[in-house]
Parts: C-alpha cells; sequence; structure tokens
C-alpha cells in the first residue's frame, strides 16, 4: 500500500544542513494499522508528510497504492491526496467560521460532487464518529474530543484507502485519547483502512498491529 | 465551490465588514464624481454646431443714441465696408445673446400643458453663413421675412425632435413668446459653450438695421494677421464715432470658458486617483492580513486537495463576492438618484457613472487580490502545518 524506499530528507540552509530522515525504507501493507514512536525531533512528521506527500523527499522513492508520486505534480499530487487519503493532526485543523458538517465536507469541496450528495456523506461520516447531532455546531462550542472526532470524519468522509494520524491523541486526555484510538481501531477493523499513526503514547502504539521506532531521522525498530 | 465560499463570506461577516463598507463609500465617491464628469463629457462630446474659430464679435451699444434711422444707416454703412475687406468673409448682426458671451434672453410658454423654456437668439439674414450654422431642414431668414405675418423662426434640431416632430411645419402657428412660424430648423447651436447643456433655441429674425442688433459678427478669413484687428477697430470707430465698443474673439472666450470646468474636472479626477490607490492599498492590507491569519487553513485545503489554483481563485473569489455586495448597494443607493430625479441631470449619466464607478472598483479588486492570493496559493502545506 505504502512503501518508502531509501528516503532521506535534508533540510539546508545556508550554514547548516539538518537530516531529517536518513536513508528510511518502509512498507506498509494494506489494511495495516502501523504506528510511529520516537523522541521529538526524529523525524516523525516528516516521515509521516512525506507519506501524505504535502513533503519531498531529498532522496529516495515513495509509492503510494503502487503509483509512484516522484513525477507528479503539484495538482495532480493535490488530486491524488484528496481521493486517497486522510488526515488527522494533533491540533485537529478545523476551520471555526465553518460548521462541524462544513468542515467535514471540506475534502468533497475538492471533487465533484453535488453538494447533496455532500451533504450526505458528510452527515454518514458524522454517524459513524457519534457526532450527528452536533452537525450543526461549530468547531468552538466542541470538547477537544469532539474536536478530533470532527477531524476522523472529515478524514474518512471522502472514504480513502489510506488515513495518516499525527499524534491525534496528543492534545487529549486519556479518556478522550482512548476514545479517538477506538475510532481508528474501529475504522481499521471493520472498513479495511490502513492508518499510519504517529504517536507519544506507547499503549496507544501497542494497540495496533506493528510498531516502528525512530531515532535522529534513521529506524531503530 | 460557490457555495463554500459564500458561507465562508457569510459566517465571517464581521471580518468582511470593513472591505464591504470599504468598498461602497468608494463606489459612492466614483459614482458622484463619475456622474459629474460624465455629464460635463456627453456634453463636451456633442457639437456647438457652429463656428468659432476666426469669428470677432464687435460689441456696441446704441442705447445713447436716439435718432434711430441715423443708426440704422450707420449700421448698413458698417457692414458693407467692413465686408469691403477680403479678409472678412462673411458679417452679421445679431442680439445680446451672442455666441460664448454669457448672456442668455430665455422665454416660457405653454406647450399642450408643459411649461417649455426657450431660449431666443437674434439675427439677421446673414446669421446662418456668418457663423456656419448647419440647415437640416426648411430655410433661414430672407429679407422679406421683416415683413411676415407671423414671427418667422428657425429652431434647433433637437427643440425639433423632442416637441415638434412629425407635426406640419410650414402651415402651423406656434406660441413662442409670440405667433411663430417654424421656417427652418439647424442642427445645433450650443451658443453657452462647450460645456453647456443643450437647450431649446429658438432664432428669430430681425432686420439687419434693427436697433436691437448691436452685435456684428464677423467671419475673418483664415491666416489673416493679427494686426487686422487694429483696421477694424478703426473702422468700427470712424463710422460709428464711438470708442466704448470691444472685440471679442470668441475661440478664445470658448477656450477660457471651457478651462473653467476643465479645472474642476482635473480635480474631481484627480480625487478620484488618490481614491483609487488609497482603495488598491486598502485591498493589499486587507488581503495580506487575511492570509498571514489564513496560512493554517490555506495549508489544511492543500493537504486535502486543493490545487493552488483552487486557492487563488478561492480568495479572489471571496473578496469579489464581499465587493460586489458593497457595490450592490451602492448601486441601489446610486439608484435613486434617476428614480427620484433628485437633480436636473439626464438619467443616462447616472448610469453611465454606476456602470464605470461598479467597472472600475471590479477591476481594481481583480487585480488587487490576484497577487495576495497566488502567493497565498504558494504556501507550502508543511510548513503552514507546522506553525500552529
Amino acid at each position: 500500500m505504502i512503501q518508502l524506499k531509501e528516503v532521506s530528507k535534508v533540510y539546508q540552509t545556508k550554514t547548516i544542513e539538518t537530516t531529517a530522515l536518513n536513508n528510511i525504507s518502509i512498507q506498509v501493507s494494506s489494511g495495516e494499522f502501523l504506528s510511529i514512536m520516537g523522541p521529538s525531533g526524529c523525524g516523525k512528521s516528516t516521515l509521516l508528510n512525506i507519506m501524505g506527500m504535502i513533503d519531498e523527499p531529498s532522496s529516495g522513492k515513495v509509492t503510494i497504492s503502487g503509483q509512484s508520486i516522484s513525477n507528479y505534480h503539484s495538482k495532480a499530487l493535490a488530486r491524488f491526496r484528496n481521493q486517497k487519503l486522510g488526515f488527522i493532526f494533533q491540533s485537529f485543523h478545523l476551520i471555526n467560521e465553518l460548521s462541524v458538517i462544513d468542515n467535514v465536507e471540506l475534502p468533497l469541496i475538492y471533487r465533484k460532487t453535488s453538494a447533496r450528495e455532500r451533504r450526505k456523506m458528510a452527515a454518514e461520516a458524522l454517524e459513524q464518529v457519534g457526532l450527528k447531532n452536533r452537525m450543526k455546531h461549530f468547531p468552538g462550542q466542541l470538547s477537544g474530543g469532539q474536536k478530533q472526532r470532527v477531524a476522523i470524519a472529515r478524514a474518512i468522509v471522502g472514504k480513502p484507502g489510506i488515513i495518516l494520524a499525527d499524534e491525534p491523541t496528543g492534545n487529549l486526555d486519556s479518556v478522550m485519547g482512548a476514545e479517538i484510538m477506538d475510532i481508528l481501531l474501529k475504522l481499521n477493523k471493520e472498513l479495511g483502512t490502513t492508518i499510519v499513526m504517529v504517536t507519544h503514547d506507547e499503549t496507544m502504539a501497542q494497540k495496533t498491529h506493528r510498531l516502528i521506532r525512530l531515532f535522529d531521522g534513521s529506524q531503530v525498530q | 465551490m460557490i457555495r463554500h465560499i459564500l458561507q465562508l463570506i457569510w459566517n465571517k461577516k464581521r471580518s468582511n465588514t470593513l472591505l464591504f463598507l470599504e468598498i461602497f463609500f468608494s463606489f459612492i465617491i466614483l459614482f458622484a464624481v463619475f456622474t459629474i464628469v460624465t455629464r460635463y463629457m456627453r456634453m463636451y462630446q456633442s457639437p456647438l454646431g457652429f463656428q468659432t474659430e476666426n469669428i470677432w464679435i464687435v460689441h456696441m451699444n446704441f442705447n445713447d443714441l436716439t435718432d434711430t434711422s441715423a443708426v440704422n444707416e450707420m449700421k448698413v454703412r458698417l457692414k458693407d465696408e467692413l465686408l469691403s475687406y477680403p479678409q472678412i468673409q462673411a458679417a452679421s448682426y445679431g442680439g445680446e445673446a451672442t455666441p460664448m458671451g454669457g448672456s442668455v434672453w430665455a422665454t416660457s410658454h405653454d406647450q399642450n400643458g408643459f411649461q417649455l423654456k426657450t431660449n431666443i437668439i437674434f439675427g439677421d439674414h446673414d446669421y446662418l453663413e456668418t457663423l456656419d450654422l448647419e440647415l437640416v431642414r426648411g430655410r433661414w431668414f430672407n429679407e422679406s421675412d421683416a415683413d411676415a405675418r407671423y414671427m418667422p423662426i428657425v429652431i434647433t434640431e433637437k427643440f425639433y425632435e423632442e416637441t415638434f416632430k412629425g407635426k406640419n411645419l410650414t402651415d402651423s402657428i406656434y406660441i413662442i413668446t409670440e405667433e411663430s412660424n417654424i421656417v427652418g430648423v439647424v442642427k445645433n447651436f450650443k451658443y453657452r459653450g462647450d460645456f453647456a447643456t443643450e437647450d431649446n433655441v429658438a432664432f428669430h429674425y430681425k432686420n439687419e438695421n434693427h436697433i436691437d442688433l448691436s452685435r456684428l459678427i464677423l467671419r475673418i478669413a483664415p491666416g489673416t494677421k493679427s494686426g487686422f484687428e487694429e483696421e477694424v477697430n478703426q473702422v468700427v470707430a470712424s463710422i460709428t464715432k464711438k470708442n466704448d465698443f470691444t472685440i471679442e474673439h470668441i475661440e478664445a472666450t470658448r477656450s477660457r470658458l471651457a478651462k473653467m470646468i476643465w479645472i474642476p474636472i482635473i480635480a474631481f479626477l484627480s480625487i478620484c486617483g488618490f481614491l483609487v490607490i488609497n482603495v488598491s492599498m486598502g485591498l493589499f492590507g486587507v488581503l495580506w492580513h487575511s492570509i498571514s491569519k489564513r496560512r493554517n487553513e490555506i495549508g489544511l485545503r492543500r493537504t486535502l486537495g486543493a490545487s493552488q489554483g483552487e486557492i487563488t481563485s478561492q480568495f479572489v473569489s471571496e473578496v469579489t463576492f464581499v465587493s460586489l455586495a458593497g457595490i450592490t448597494l451602492g448601486f441601489v443607493f446610486a439608484l435613486q438618484f434617476p428614480l427620484l430625479k433628485v437633480f436636473p441631470i439626464e438619467a443616462i449619466n447616472y448610469y453611465l457613472a454606476m456602470a464605470l464607478s461598479a467597472g472600475i472598483i471590479l477591476l481594481l479588486v481583480l487585480l488587487c487580490s490576484f497577487y495576495p492570493s497566488w502567493q497565498a496559493s504558494k504556501i507550502h502545506p508543511a510548513t503552514a502545518l507546522h506553525e500552529e
């Protein structure tokens, strides 16, 4: 499903060169739930960004769903992300001026989906995360856990094969975090969605199929 | 996408109010200035209807002379004497209301229940030729008109079109100061200057020796040297035995009158230009501020599948829709002027000013919003999302 082959990422300024990822090779199978752990600054988020095609590797090859994306131009990458990937972020990244359902509809705006269909799909996604009764609310009226559930609904609304979650429980207390983790596990189990999750929480990581650890940009496990 | 943008604008109405008001007030100011400018420009575009180049007017005063027959004889002699000079191509006597002269003799009369205001111009049988008026219908006066039972008059084409079109002119008598018979129609006679309105004008015939015709209009041959004015001066002085006359070059008067209007027009347009620069800077500022505050949202949208073009068009559209709302309110306000006839200005001037103001504002909005929006589209999603 996702294949990274000898991927490196180097950030270069005039005076300093920082290696964020060093020769990483990972293969994530279809339906797998993979977690990535490591200390802060070890390159976890960079790795996730490269998997999500919002950042480019300095070297190496990335293949997603059998398609090498190195030759994709910006517009094709945007379309590919929209069709194939769902994103969940630690700080939710909801648009405060849009209602819950409008936030969930956002990925569908960039598809040729009718307004009626968008609304229907968004309502279904919200139902899956147990927030159908909050459709008209605005993010400012929700708790952290509810916001993350909205973000999950937004990630799954387009029915992507892969979800990339960057510390999805990082901003939540343990109870809320457990709820979110349960939703992700359910998505993986029931819908067969491939999930790659960056986390600091060992307990959460242990619930996934596989765990890899990074240290100073290199894979250590 | 349009629905999404409209929803976003509505939900952010408080922050969009500033831009909305800026556009509304800009529209109103531009509308006011353009109404004045288009009105004057449209007046300027319509032809005067007569020649001003090489036309001199000798302003005389016979009020102190009591011997009418001597005045009459002297006037004829003066005209004949001046016409004997090859530099003078034509000469005609006219009344006190002369081209570019500033004097107006206007009368109001009832026309089928409507009060019609008409400006009266006196002229002799050579008036048409001297001022090179364009006759479009009927004839000009001849000397036999002095004995006509009804006052023979020539009117302007606009007056004819608006009041007498389709009516039998030759056999009908109309009351225009007195019982009048319309014998001809001239193309135009905008005698109060380039920036004057096209008033209803009726020429009344008076014999050249009539004491009321105290202005001698001369058409000078092109290329005549400026020293010729001194010769004319001497002839007039020697025949009239007076020295209280003046010679006016109406082309110079025309330029002076036009300048009096051009200066405020240029001032108004400069204010407009200043306003346009301010609005542009304001728009730029509002957009840069908005984009810097929305970097995170831009990063998110790019991550979720928005192309660079979609980000650009979203920001341009947002500003354009808010601007259209401001312009629409401006239109509602501006429309009251022609509908309620607040000022005696033709409605077309208001409509042109509305279209011009809206066009300029929209063009400005598109130009000012494109660059910041394009810059927004280049925001790297990974960087923008990481910033929060």
